[in-house]
Order: C-alpha cells, then structure tokens, then sequence
C-alpha cells in the first residue's frame, strides 16, 4: 500500500492519468481571443464576438478576452463588432481549437461617445512594465512567485535555499517594492532577507511587474517598483466550470495539486463565487553531488471570493490563507563566524544527506491571511467611486536547530523567534468622468499595522498609521501620438515602537512626505513607441532599520539598528524604447537612472561583536547616496514561421556614492537566450504546442563592496532549460500539459544573490511534469 | 442627482458594515497587549579548576545579550606543574531572580552537545574525561596538568549537533559558547 499522505508527488502523478477516464462529447472545439485597439494596442472591453453561420457568439470581458466553446468542425464567418469601432471579419475553417484577434479601429466621429459611455481601460503605464501569464506562468507555477519571475528581464531573486526567493526589481527588493496580491499590499515580513512573499502562486491568472518608483499609485514604499499578482476576474457568464492543476517534480520528489471551481448564479441574484485551494509537499533538494539535508516544504492554501456584479454596483469579498513549513537546510546554521568559516572551507555541506519527506529544525511556520472587500459604485454623472477594505494576518514562528534551554517540558518545543502581524488597510478611489480629454484618480488611503513580537527581541513591537491622498491624471486626445500623466501624492506615517525583549523603547516617530510622478508614452506611426517617465518616491525607515539588535544566524553577523535613520527619498528616470510590428518582431529596451538619496545599508564596524557564543562581525545601519542605472532588453522574433528567437538582457551598475564602493547584493549581469519552436502553422495562436531551449548565462559579480562579505562572489554559470507544452483533447475534454526541465546537464554552481552560496552548491536538474485539466463552462 | 445621493447613500451604509465586520474578525488573532519577548540564552560560562589544594573559578559572563557590552571575562591563575580537574558549568542569568543550570540540558542531551578546548602557551589541552551515553567525549569534566609558569589562553567552545565521529569533531556543529580565557601559570 503506498502511502500518498508521504508520496504527494505520487499522488500527483496518478491524478495525471485521471482525465483519461473523463467522459466526452461531440462539436469541442473553441474559438479564443482578444479585442484590441488597433491603433493603441489597447484591449476593447464588451465587444460583440459572433460566428453568423452558427448564430452563436459572446461578449469579450473586461481586458478584451473572449471564448466560444462547443463548436463543431466546419467553415465559419467569425464577426467582431463594437460599438464606436469598425466591423472586422474572418473566414475560418475550424478543425482545432483556434485563436484569433481582432484589432478594430475606432470610428473618429464617434470617439467621445466612447469615452463617455466606454468602460475604463487599464491605461499603459509610462514606466516598464513585463508581465508573466498564461503558459509562461504556468510552467514554473509550483515553485515560489519569486522563481518563476525570473525569467523577465531586470528581475532576480535573492534566496535563503532554494525555497525561499525575494523578488528583486532592478537590484530592489523587500521593503523598497509593494507586492499587490488581489489589490491589497502584502504585508507580511518583507524586511527580512528570509522571508519571501507569503502568496499562493495558483492564485494568479497574470503577474504583472512595474518596475521603477510607482510611490504614487502605491504608496510611498514603492521606490523599486511593484509587482501585482492578480487573480482572474470573477465569471459574468452564468454556469459551472473550473480547473484542476497537478505538478510534479523530480527534485525535492515535489507534488503539487491545485484546483478551483468558479459558478455564477442565475436568476435574481446573480452572485459569482469561486473557491481555490493549493496543496504542495517537497522533500529534500538534491545538487549534481549530495542532497541538501532538511529542505523540505510544506504549504496549504486555499481561498475564496463572491461578488456581485450590477450595472451601477459591484462588491466582492476575497478571502486567502497562505499556510507554510519551510525546513531550512540544516548545514546552513551556524552559531559563530568560526562556524561560518569552517563551512566554508568544506566546500559542501558537513553530510550528504538522504532524502526525506520529514522537516527538522531549523524550520519555519508562516501564516497569512487576507480578506477584502472591495466595491465600487459607477455614476452615472459623477464617475466611478471604488472602496477596498481589507485586514491581514502574518503569524511567523521560526524554529532554531537548538531546542530552547530551560523550558518546562510542554514548552520545549516552542519557536525561537514568533512574531505576529496584523495590518488594515482603507483605499477609497474616485475615478472622474473625462473631462477635456484627461482621465484621472482622486484617492485616499489609511493602513494601521501591529506588530507583536512573541518570542526573539530582534523587532521590537510597534503600531504605524499611515495616511496617504494623491491624484493622478492622464491626458489622451486620440489619436494624437502623445499621451501625459502626472500625479502627486502625500503620505504621513507615525510609529509608536513599545517593547524590545526586555526593554521598552517608548519611541514615537512620525515622517511625511511628498511622491511624484510624471510620464508620457509617445507612439510613432506604426512600429515604435517610447515611454518616458521620471517619478519621486520615498521610504520611512523601516523598525528593523531604526531598532534591529542582534544576531542574524543565517548571515553570521551582528546588527545594529540606527533610530536617527532619516527616509529614503529616490528620484527614477526611465526611458522604454518599444518596436512592435504586430506580427513577427518585438523588442523592448529599458534604460534606468536611479538615484536613492539617504538610502539605507549595513556599514560593517572596525571591530567585531563580542558575545557569549565568540566573535561576530559587526554592522550597523547608516545611510549614504545610492546610484542604480541599468538596462533590461528583451526581444522576441519569429525569424522563420514557427521558429522564434527570444533573448534577455539585464545589466546593472550600484554605487554606494558617499563611500565610494559598491552596494552588496547587486544582481550580477546576466542573459538569457531561448530558441522556441511553435507546431502547427499559426503561431499567433496561445495554446499551439511549443517546445523551447534556453541558455541562462550568469556572469560572476565583480563588483562587491569590499570587507564586508567572508567569501567572494561565486563564478558565473551557464545552465541549459528545456520546456515544452501543448493542449491535448480526450474528445471534448482539452488537457493542457507541460514539461519543464531546469537545469538540463545537471551543473553544480552557486548563485551569488542566493545567502546558501557559503554551504552549498543550487539544486541541480529538476524535471517538472505539469498537467492542467479546465472543465465546465466557465474556464 | 437624487438617485446619485441615494445611490451614495446605500454605497456608505454598504460600506459601514463591511469595515464592521473586517474589524470584529480582526480582534480574535491579535495578541495581547504584553507580550511575552523572553529568549533563553546561555549567558555565563564557569570554568572550576581544583587541584593543589585550592579551588580556583573563571566567569565569563555577558547579561545583557549579543548586543550591547562585551562578556566580561576573568583571567585564570593556575599553579606550575600541578594537576587539576576541570568542570566547566553553563548558566542562564538573565533574570537575577531566577538563574537557570543549562549544564544539566546540556547533560541530558549529552550526545549532542561537546565542550571543545583549545591551549595556546603555558596552558596545557584539557583531556576530556566524561562521555555521552554513547561513549563519545562530551567535555564537562576534564583534567590537565600544568608545566612550568608562562602565559597562555584556554578557548572554551560548546557545540551543538556536532559529529562526533569526524576526524575533527570541534571543526563540526553550530556554536552554543565560544570564550576565550587568558591564563598565567605561575
């Protein structure tokens, strides 16, 4: 008898083979695809998508997405009309599933109509913007959402181990960006170096990056750029449907299962809901050489939303709890710098380890919850005014490799470090009606955030209110190339900081300040566009900056919070030059000049900590002028049909400008160039089975500070992935499966932005496996 | 603009109770209002040398955590060419009014822990003389005999989670204690 409750990845691979038993039908096929602003590239909500002979047809959604299902094989006439726009048609034979858009153009007479009448279209950031959907998402969907950003230009990760990854923006990272999940800013222990974002990566239907000072829209925190993890949207179609996902590892032996049903009532209520859930265990991760003793992962997740949607009012209430073991591999804890540098010198973890499903200590146990409740009122004269309410829960334990000394024997197994979260947040926007040509936000927004420390005195308890008004407008006169945004926004924070372990700091701290934004997008005739933006924002100190005291054991090191730290103030200025000839090319090319006045860093000391367990180097918070400026390029060209060439690039240059040296942690340069194949001969369509080969090329980082780290940075590596994917029918029921292989040849390197680089090598080939099966009506 | 007053109206009442009910669910979690930061810790390190007759105890001790002052550490004076028994004892003194014995945990979880030496000039190594149920070293007890006067420096270490059976078990495990004492034989 196997036991599935130990062998998820067992588990996941005989749920593989459960659609074979499916039932299925005749007339299956589907028609998918977007709406788009010819001009403007923009997608055109609500336009009618019809086949004339079938005389059946549907609705694009909000983003312009929309899908006929159950359609026979045969010849069609597929009509798009809007109103305002002109009327496209295509005749088509259908044999598979096919995907086709439709570009329209708007109608010059009637374009204020639209306006007045159009639903509000997500506006083109003016900054550089990537986002990750559909397969590309999917195919690294049960690794962390750090992980599977990565393969967008200008974002990396900066990893405790493999399963835990920060997300950086352009070498910025934990509290200089905002993660938005579902709308509502995470706020969980981003400070930490350990601590990743506490999200459930199914959740996500998109992930979108903006990258760059974004203070104004998001709050003042938003110096690096934001990342939005968004869900799809609730289902306006009555029916029943959902999806059900499975991944399997091979390293680590990782199962993953991941299912979501959505419906949406009929009749007088019409009330959407859908519930998700995410179940995910790992064991230990193995390198070329040995395997990494106690890496193991747990993770329970699951979520919930109802909304109601009406001509003039919407509401939705969203619920999500993220629950987490994490073993944290057990050569990697140290007690003094001595340890630290016997590791070191090993070169490989003191034992090779088996593999396991058990989770030691040193582990962590993260929590979090969110609820929100978001709605919005559209009037008819006045604009559309929305609410977003929500409360969230962050309860961290983490557990050292040493039992606690002199408990009672029912306490002995208690955490080493609990720390317990909770943050409300109010954001009432008003969105105005178009008043000459300009579009614009009127908003306000309040947090209130405790912090409980229950055990480790690292973070002292704290209560922050934080009140913050802006405005944003846009001007676009259609169909005149350039568009402007500029907005403002003022934000006031006061910290009441209460008890440190045993002392009471009784400190209140208040800081306010101003954030800007001005922008333009200008599009050339056709192939080019440009987009311009140059914004201010600014950070408050964060409490473990101002009061930090202690030892990091992860880092062997000792710090020492600055309470006189003054906030951040960042000026960015981006250039993003666009080439987009809508068929076979397209490029994109960020350049960025950051500059952090006051921005915060560790100084190491002149001499070490002394402590009961040895010497520590010591370092303490202090601030300087920090200079960021970098490029991120990426290209996309199907040079012959089906074949296409994708290629990265991110380069960054930091410079500490006080100290005249390099800031720590700086991603290294790096590219990455795939090769991808598309079957079938219209490669526009998003489902058509591809296979892709990529070469990632890391460069060794050479420019590090000096005396401040105990081992250079690793050398660079090269690292070969092969992916693949396609969409397989059992009669009616499409199956959508991938292969992933990271790490192909199976390398031993280290990775300078992952903290285990000291112990031990990156985990080396891991084969995935995934298999996504939709089913009802609503997908 | 009636209906939009209206419209309004209903649009706050709505909201009204959804931020009641945010925030009565916001009260169940939340702990209270003091809490608990203790964080045991080993603070003070006692080395006891008998031999010659005499009794002799080095303290290093550090009470108020990582931070803040450095351990203070006594300096150890030990007799030329004499045998002695060490015991090396681990306590948690962070509360004045309730000291902890850690040397016990650390005996009862014998085969986890080892108490490492390192003798530079006049002090000679330690040899450890107790062991785990094992029958490993475990390093509370020891003896050394001194030679002839000079001066030197004893490194006491507590490890934890070493491997005892690695050909240096000292260079193995996470460090508990880590002190170093200086010695005058005379």
């Amino acid at each position: 008898m196997i036991d599935y409750r130990k062998n998820y990845w067992l588990l996941g691979l005989w749920l593989l083979w459960m659609p074979v038993l499916l039932p299925g039908q005749q007339c299956t096929l589907s028609i998918s695809g977007r709406v788009l602003n010819a001009v403007t590239g923009e997608p055109l909500a609500f336009a009618n998508v019809a086949i004339q002979e079938a005389n059946v047809g549907a609705i694009a959604d909000e983003q312009g997405y929309y899908r006929i299902d159950n359609l026979c094989a045969g010849n069609y006439t597929l009509v798009c009309s809007m109103v305002g726009c002109d009327h496209k048609e295509h005749p088509l034979q259908l044999q598979s599933n096919l995907t086709r858009d439709f570009r329209l153009h708007e109608t010059a007479i009637q374009l204020d109509r639209i306006i007045v009448t159009g639903e509000a279209i997500a506006l083109q950031s003016t900054r550089a913007t990537d986002e990750l959907s559909g397969a590309e998402l999917a195919s690294t969907q049960g690794l962390p959402l750090g992980e599977s950003l990565k393969r967008l230009a200008g974002i990396t990760t900066l990893n405790t181990g493999a399963t835990i990854a920060k997300p950086v923006i352009q070498g910025m990272h934990g509290n200089r960006i905002v993660v938005l999940n579902n709308g509502v800013r995470q706020e969980g222990q981003q400070w930490g170096l350990e601590h990743a974002p506490e999200i459930d990566p199914f959740i996500a239907d998109r992930v979108r990056i903006i990258k760059g000072a974004a203070g104004v829209r998001y709050g003042s925190d938003a110096i690096g750029g934001v990342i939005l993890v968004e869900p799809r949207a609730l289902p306006e179609e009555e029916g029943f449907g959902g999806e059900f996902n499975t991944q399997g590892f091979s390293n680590g032996q990782m199962g993953v299962a991941s299912a979501m049903l959505q419906t949406r009532l009929s009749g007088k209520l019409p009330l959407s809901g859908r519930i998700q859930g995410t179940l995910k265990r790992g064991g230990n991760l193995q390198t070329p050489d040995y395997f990494l003793e106690n890496t193991g992962i747990e993770e329970y997740n699951f979520s919930w939303a109802v909304g109601l949607k009406q001509d003039k009012f919407e509401i939705e209430t969203f619920y999500s709890q993220f629950n987490t073991i994490l073993g944290i591999m057990r050569s990697a804890h140290i007690g003094n710098v001595t340890d630290l540098l016997n590791a070191i010198e090993r070169e490989r973890p003191l034992r090779d380890g088996a593999f396991s499903y058990e989770i030691g200590r040193p582990q962590q146990r993260i929590e979090h919850e969110l609820f929100k409740i978001n709605s919005v009122l559209k009037m008819s004269e006045a604009g559309k005014l929305s609410l977003l309410l929500s409360r969230q829960f962050n309860f961290r334990r983490e557990y050292d490799a040493h039992r606690l000394f002199n408990q009672l024997p029912d306490a002995i197994d208690n955490p080493s470090i609990q720390f317990e979260i909770t943050t409300h947040t109010a954001d009432l926007v008003w969105e105005h009606k178009p008043v000459m040509n300009l579009r614009g936000d009127l908003g306000l927004s309040f947090m209130r955030q405790r912090n409980s420390t229950a055990r480790g005195a690292l973070i002292p308890n704290y209560i922050t209110y934080n009140g913050g008004v802006f405005w944003i407008e846009r001007w676009k006169n259609y169909p005149f190339p350039l568009e402007l945004e500029a907005g403002l926004r003022y934000d006031y924070r006061w910290m009441s900081i209460g008890r440190q372990g045993r002392d009471t700091i009784g400190e209140d701290l208040a800081f306010s300040n101003l954030s800007g934004t001005f922008g333009a997008i200008y599009r050339l005739p056709k192939l080019v566009s440009l987009r311009l933006n140059v914004a201010s924002a600014w950070r408050a100190p964060h409490v473990s900056e101002l009061y930090s005291d202690g030892v990091h054991h992860g880092s062997a090191s000792y710090e020492r919070g600055n309470p006189n730290l003054r906030p951040e103030r960042a000026l960015n200025q981006s250039l993003t030059v666009e080439l987009d000839n809508k068929k076979n090319l397209s490029a994109s090319l960020n350049l960025y000049y950051n500059l952090v006045r006051d921005f915060i860093f560790l100084e190491p000391r002149d001499q070490p900590q002394l402590t009961i367990r040895g010497a520590f180097p010591a370092f303490d918070y202090n601030q300087t002028d920090a200079r960021l400026m970098g490029l991120d390029w990426s290209l996309n060209y199907e040079f012959v049909p089906g074949w296409t060439a994708e290629s990265r690039l991110s380069l960054l240059r930091a410079r500490n400008r006080r100290l005249e040296d390099y800031i720590i942690f700086m991603p290294a340069d790096q590219f990455q160039h795939s090769l991808k194949y598309t079957f079938g001969n219209n490669a526009n369509t998003n489902n058509a089975p591809f296979i892709r080969f990529t070469m990632v090329n890391v460069l060794q980082q050479t420019r590090v500070p000096a005396n401040t780290d105990y081992a250079p940075p690793p050398p660079g590596y090269t690292r070969f992935d092969l992916e693949a994917g396609a969409t397989f029918y059992l009669k009616k029921q499409p199956i959508e499966a991938g292969l992933t292989i990271i790490n192909l040849l199976d390398e031993s390197y280290r990775e300078y932005l992952n903290r285990f680089r000291y112990f031990a090598d990156e985990p080396g080939r891991n084969i995935a496996l995934r298999v996504k099966i939709p089913f009802g009506n609503l997908r | 603009m009636r209906t939009n007053h209206l419209q309004l109206l209903r649009f706050f009442s709505i909201l009204l109770l959804s931020s009641a009910l945010l925030f009565s669910t916001s009260c169940k979690k939340d702990s209270d209002e003091d809490p608990d930061n203790e964080q045991e810790l080993i603070t003070t390190v006692i080395l006891t040398f008998t031999g010659g007759g005499t009794t002799i105890t080095a303290v290093a001790r550090d009470l108020d955590g990582d931070g803040g002052n450095p351990p203070v550490v006594d300096n150890i004076t030990l007799a030329a060419n004499t045998d002695y028994a060490l015991t090396v004892a681990f306590l948690d003194e962070s509360d004045p009014t309730d000291v902890e014995d850690i040397t016990e945990e650390v005996l009862e979880e014998a085969d986890e822990h080892l108490v490492c030496f390192v003798a530079t000039g006049a002090m000679p190594k330690p040899t450890i003389q107790d062991t785990d149920d094992d029958g490993k070293p475990l390093g509370l007890v020891s003896t050394l005999r001194t030679g002839a006067a000079g001066n030197g420096t004893l490194r006491v270490t507590l490890k934890h989670e070493p491997d005892k059976n690695a050909a240096d078990p000292c260079a193995t495990g996470d460090t508990d204690v880590e002190q170093t004492f200086s010695v005058r034989v005379q």
